[in-house]
């Protein structure tokens, strides 16, 4: 037995002595929570019982032999992937159940089965607040602008990763230093000034959403130009010198032989880039005045401010209705999600 | 080039095409880029500018600049106690998420890239929650979850804890917002698997002839070999922890008594329920200066510790 386990078990000892004694250490003052001796209690037999189990498993681990060794282990891993996946998972599981239960039922119980399952939930969602704006409406003005945004992103970004990718010119290298400095510009700082700038072009309230739209037909999301540039590293030159020899012009060149090749990648930008279009709050919050013209992040939250008091099935329904696209579209194309993730960083 | 010698003619045609296209070549690529120029200045140039000149104004959002205050509002940023707060509150996110979250998807990924049934079905449950995590639907969820009669209250309650009322108490407040973001650990950890598979194992192998433990080969071998990826992590993550605007927006709209007032949501209130646009642009700036001075040490740092093998430094 190695010195660390004996602290251990002594420590888990007084965990639980504490634990069984009622335990003697106000909490109280420390944190600012009222609890009682019996959760300060409940804390230190948990507490207790896990550092026991940590040893007793160490203990058993090292007096066994290679092939019990290899199943212990295993056996723990895949409990902490379970546990760690139902964290992730249990809310939003939650959420979906949640929709289906009554008010009174939300928060009376963790069981993920409704008990009086009702439809309630769903045909309030379906009710608009007044003004001129319903779930599908809201629904509809997202993608208004989510679409145009993805295809001009991703439009441009292949163009702009194509000049920086491929040529050579004056100037490219001090470009291509503030391309990459805008990639740590933090939006923040760029927030309130775009408002004044856009304030004066009347795109505040535009019914074509042009505050969204317009800054990506100008590749300004630099990560997708940055990620489109790092997977044109991997076409072999040679493709286009060959297409050249055969009489492509520049664009034929880009459009014929660099783009299908180049293409999972594009997907991917396009993918995120509408994900994180659906999610965007602080655009439209900002950009988006009418209610006729809230897009679902918006709707969303005006569901909450006027239901949360004593309508969760509703608020729960009209969330979920707002992320059933982007959920659909993950698992459609879940593995260009992971191979987009991993093209910005990892040169392939 | 009228001549009918057919193959001299090609050739002909052929140089005078190459070097056209050399030539092309010093315009073309400037071409193509030029919209993402143009873009730069406007969107982005022009504003970070003019932000920084409004910084030293009183700017209002219905007035306009009326005076010229000079220093003022960044001493007041550093004064207040309102901007204080938000900036303590902010380090306070940023260091105790980033920290959590590498963490965490690390050990996540490491165990995950052990000969482990059903990868995909796991990979694809972590990474879920950090695809949807930054709507407002789930921020509603987690309002949901951490109210006073919430789901995890009643968790509690069933384990035979009392009830805490996690979004009227400033510390529980600052760390569920925290926990949001710990949440969506996913696109970290898909970085970190993918570096890990590409950890030859010969070197485990070689290491564990020589009688490295585990924990040793983890240490000494895979940390060094996926610092860069690490390293890359470590920046974005920093960077987005100092920008998170929808959580503490939606969650507890920055209390309970600013609590959760993060820089960003500071900036917004300043400039649009205050009107105060040149006090805010202050304090975006300060912000700015901090998220700047964090990226430089990071990127001065990784010389001491990223370590690029010598075929393929990233970038």
């Amino acid at each position: 037995m190695s010195i660390a386990m004996i602290i251990f078990l002594v420590l888990s000892i007084v965990l639980l002595g504490l634990g069984f004694y009622g335990g003697t250490v106000d909490m109280t003052t420390a944190t600012g929570i009222s609890a009682s001796i019996g959760q300060i209690r409940n804390f230190y037999l948990m507490l207790g019982a896990l550092i026991l189990f940590i040893v007793i498993y160490r203990f058993i681990f090292n007096r066994s032999n290679l092939k019990v060794q290899h199943m212990m282990s295993t056996t723990i891993r895949y409990v902490i992937l379970i546990a760690v996946g139902a964290f992730m998972v249990y809310p939003l599981l939650w959420m979906v159940s949640a929709t289906f239960k009554d008010n009174n039922e939300i928060f009376s119980t963790l069981s993920l089965i409704p008990a009086r399952p009702t439809l309630d939930g769903y045909r309030a969602a379906m009710n608009d607040y007044g003004g001129d704006i319903n779930i599908w409406r809201a629904m509809g003005n997202t993608y208004k602008y989510v679409i145009p945004k993805m295809l001009f992103t991703v439009i441009s970004s292949t163009v702009t990763a194509y000049g920086f990718g491929r040529f050579k010119f004056r100037g490219r290298n001090a470009l291509f230093a503030l391309l990459m400095a805008t990639l740590f510009l933090p939006q923040v700082v760029l927030n309130i000034p775009q408002f004044l700038m856009y304030r004066n072009f009347g795109w505040v309230d535009s019914p074509y959403y042009l505050a969204l739209i317009v800054p990506t037909l100008f590749a300004q999301e630099t990560y997708f130009v940055y990620m489109l540039i790092q997977f044109m590293r991997n076409i072999p030159r040679e493709l286009d010198e060959a297409a050249k020899i055969d009489g492509c012009n520049i664009m034929q060149t880009l459009v014929l032989v660099l783009v299908p090749m180049l293409w999972p990648a594009m997907v991917s930008a396009g993918l995120f880039q509408f994900m994180w279009s659906s999610n965007d709050f602080m655009g439209p919050l900002l950009y988006v005045n009418s209610p006729a013209r809230y897009p679902a992040t918006l709707f969303v939250r005006m569901s909450m401010d006027a239901d949360s008091g004593f309508a969760w099935n509703r608020v729960m329904a009209v969330s979920l209705i707002s992320i059933i696209p982007s959920l659909v579209v993950f698992f459609l194309a879940q593995n260009q999600f992971m191979d987009g993730v991993t093209a910005g960083a990892v040169k392939g | 080039m009228t001549k009918t010698g057919g193959s001299s003619t090609t050739r002909g045609d052929l140089r005078k095409r190459r070097g056209l296209s050399k030539l092309e070549q010093g315009y073309m690529g400037f071409f193509l880029i030029l919209p993402w120029l143009i873009g730069f200045c406007i969107f982005k140039l022009y504003p970070f500018v003019s932000s920084l000149y409004y910084s030293f104004t009183d700017y209002d959002l219905f007035k306009g600049v009326q005076n010229i205050v000079g220093f003022q509002n960044y001493i007041d940023a550093f004064t207040k106690t309102k901007n204080v707060k938000a900036l303590q509150v902010t380090f306070i996110y940023a260091f105790m998420t980033v920290p959590l979250k590498l963490i965490f998807a690390l050990f996540i990924a490491y165990i995950l890239n052990f000969k482990i049934k059903g990868v995909g079905l796991f990979r694809t449950a972590y990474y879920v929650p950090s695809i949807l995590g930054g709507s407002v639907a789930i921020a509603v969820l987690w309002k949901a979850l951490f109210k006073s009669d919430g789901v995890v209250n009643t968790i509690l309650a069933m384990l035979g804890f009392s009830s805490i009322n996690f979004l009227a108490e400033k510390n529980w407040a600052l760390f569920i917002i925290c926990l949001l973001r710990v949440w969506q650990f996913g696109s970290t950890m898909v970085l970190f698997l993918a570096a890990l598979k590409g950890v030859s194992e010969d070197l485990y192998e070689a290491a564990s002839i020589d009688g490295a433990s585990k924990a040793r080969q983890f240490i000494s071998i895979t940390i060094p070999l996926i610092s860069p990826i690490i390293f890359y992590n470590l920046v974005t993550l920093l960077v987005q922890a100092f920008q998170e605007f929808n959580g503490p927006y939606i969650i507890t709209n920055g209390g309970p008594r600013n609590a959760t007032t993060l820089i960003s949501l500071i900036v917004y209130n300043t400039a649009f329920k205050d009107y105060k646009v040149g006090m805010s642009s202050a304090m975006a700036w300060v912000m700015f200066v901090i998220v700047m001075f964090f990226t430089i040490i990071a990127f001065t740092s990784q010389k001491k510790w990223v370590y690029y093998s010598d075929d393929d430094g990233r970038g």
